[in-house]
């Protein structure tokens, strides 16, 4: 039994495995935004070699820096994602560990890579990670809160007016009844979801506070290098693949047989059609000024999942 | 080892040049039409994450201590690639009262790419050159 829940919880499906998919999906986002510029692109392998290269690398700390906060707080953001990747189900393939109240859990850790990045840029003493630190800052609080209020309208639609916080509840839900995606209630729901994805991976319009080499350079990873900076990339990765699976459990849980064979490659294909999709929103789009950015999530997704709570409440009451 | 070595993270600095060399890196020959990013390249917002180094312009007194600081945060082994032909020998702008260039001064210049500026092939080859010198500082290290 124990032996059953390390492998679990260090090779399949979490650790091992969500490492490994998560880092070639962002080499995928990659090649693909690289093919819908006209340009080659790195090969699939890349983000492999750059995580092993890291390792290799100097690890530098900047003299004003506090040194225990700045060099381990990547590994908070890391081992909420790999507890979490343990915790939730995966449609067809993992039965998670059955609690029932994992969605609570799942809102809590989904803020963790955040809140290591934080503690990260603004141990580092850098003017420019303050100043990321701060955007960061900004959006978590709009984009946490529209996460929150697409799981409550998943929980009470799946209780009947109970709040259901168990995803297995919620996955079971939707076999027997057909998936959200489908369901007209839930579709600002997913509009909703798809722009507090954008929003927590840091991709346009939202690379306000990371990536906008224009005028944070780096953000809060400036003074970060070596091993400190391969971890975040890690956790990028795993929380790729926790979000895909998320989004699988709210919208799309729906498993074609009971082969567990054929349900891991028919996940592993929704999560490459999952990131393919982010991959062409990050190619098209442009970015946002801090104000602007915040000013959109607190207006566009909060409207439109209370739209979808609203609709989920006067449905349960039997007024629609 | 040699595999890592397909992993380099670009970082570029201008020491007050005329913007031509920036112009080819930035939006020709880098990323957006000929892509380096086919040998693995990133470009970094932070010297601390580099391990190329590009050069643009000829020393200016200005940019002369930001020039330092950036060479004295690069973790070790890095290249650098002079990018045209000021960062060589201060092209048009040799003998001005402003220029404390060339980059030789400061630190041992891996590979020149001439050229005012450069085209954006002779720029990757730069590139590639590097990535080939900084495969044998690595070895050199271990």
């Amino acid at each position: 039994m124990l032996s059953a829940n390390i492998i679990h919880f260090l090779i399949f499906p979490g650790g091992l495995f969500a490492l490994c998919l998560g880092v070639f999906m962002l080499s995928l986002e990659r090649i693909v935004v690289a093919r819908l510029q006209g340009r080659v692109g790195p090969p699939i392998y890349q983000n492999f070699i750059d995580v092993i290269k890291l390792f290799n690398k100097e690890i530098l700390v900047p003299k004003n820096a506090k040194e225990a906060v700045f060099i381990y707080s990547p590994l908070i953001g890391f081992a909420g994602m790999l507890a979490m990747l343990y915790f939730i189900p995966i449609p067809g393939v993992y039965e998670g560990t059955n609690v029932n109240s994992d969605l609570i859990v799942l809102i809590y850790v989904m803020a963790l890579p955040a809140i290591a990045h934080i503690l990260g840029g603004g141990a580092s003493s850098s003017p420019y990670a303050a100043i990321a630190v701060n955007r960061e800052l900004k959006l978590m609080l709009v984009y946490e809160m529209v996460f929150v209020i697409i799981s409550f309208s998943v929980a009470i639609y799946v209780g009947g007016g109970d709040a259901v916080f168990s995803l297995k509840k919620i996955m079971e839900y939707q076999q027997l009844h057909g998936s959200f995606l489908f369901d007209w209630k839930f579709w600002p729901a997913v509009i909703a979801f798809v722009v507090f994805v954008l929003a927590t991976l840091e991709l346009p319009p939202f690379q306000i506070a990371h990536h906008n080499d224009a005028d944070v350079m780096d953000g809060f990873l400036i003074e970060h290098s070596s091993i400190p900076l391969a971890i975040y990339e890690m956790t990028d990765a795993m929380k790729i693949i926790l979000l895909s699976i998320v989004f699988q459990i709210f919208f799309f849980p729906i498993a074609i047989t009971d082969d567990l064979i054929i349900n891991l490659i028919w996940f592993i294909l929704k999560t490459v059609v999952f990131v393919m999709f982010f991959s062409f929103l990050h190619a098209i789009l442009p970015s946002f000024r801090i104000d602007q950015g915040f000013k959109f999530l607190l207006i566009v997704p909060t409207a439109l999942s209370l739209i979808t709570l609203i609709l989920v409440i006067l449905s349960v009451k039997g007024l629609i | 080892m040699s595999i890592i070595t397909r992993s380099p993270f670009l970082f570029r600095i201008n020491t007050g040049s005329c913007n031509g060399c920036d112009v080819e890196l930035a939006t020709t020959a880098m990323i957006p039409r000929y892509d380096v990013e086919r040998l693995g390249c990133r470009y970094t917002g932070s010297p601390k994450h580099a391990d190329i180094l590009l050069v643009t312009g000829p020393i200016t007194a200005r940019s002369k201590p930001y020039l330092l600081e950036v060479l004295d945060e690069l973790p070790n082994p890095f290249v650098v690639v002079a990018v045209g032909t000021c960062p060589t020998s201060c092209g048009i702008f040799r003998d001005s009262y402003s220029i404390e260039g060339p980059l030789e001064r400061y630190v041992k210049v891996d590979v020149n790419v001439p050229g005012c500026p450069p085209r954006p092939q002779a720029i990757i080859d730069g590139v590639a050159k590097a990535l080939e010198i900084w495969k044998e500082k690595i070895r050199n290290q271990k």
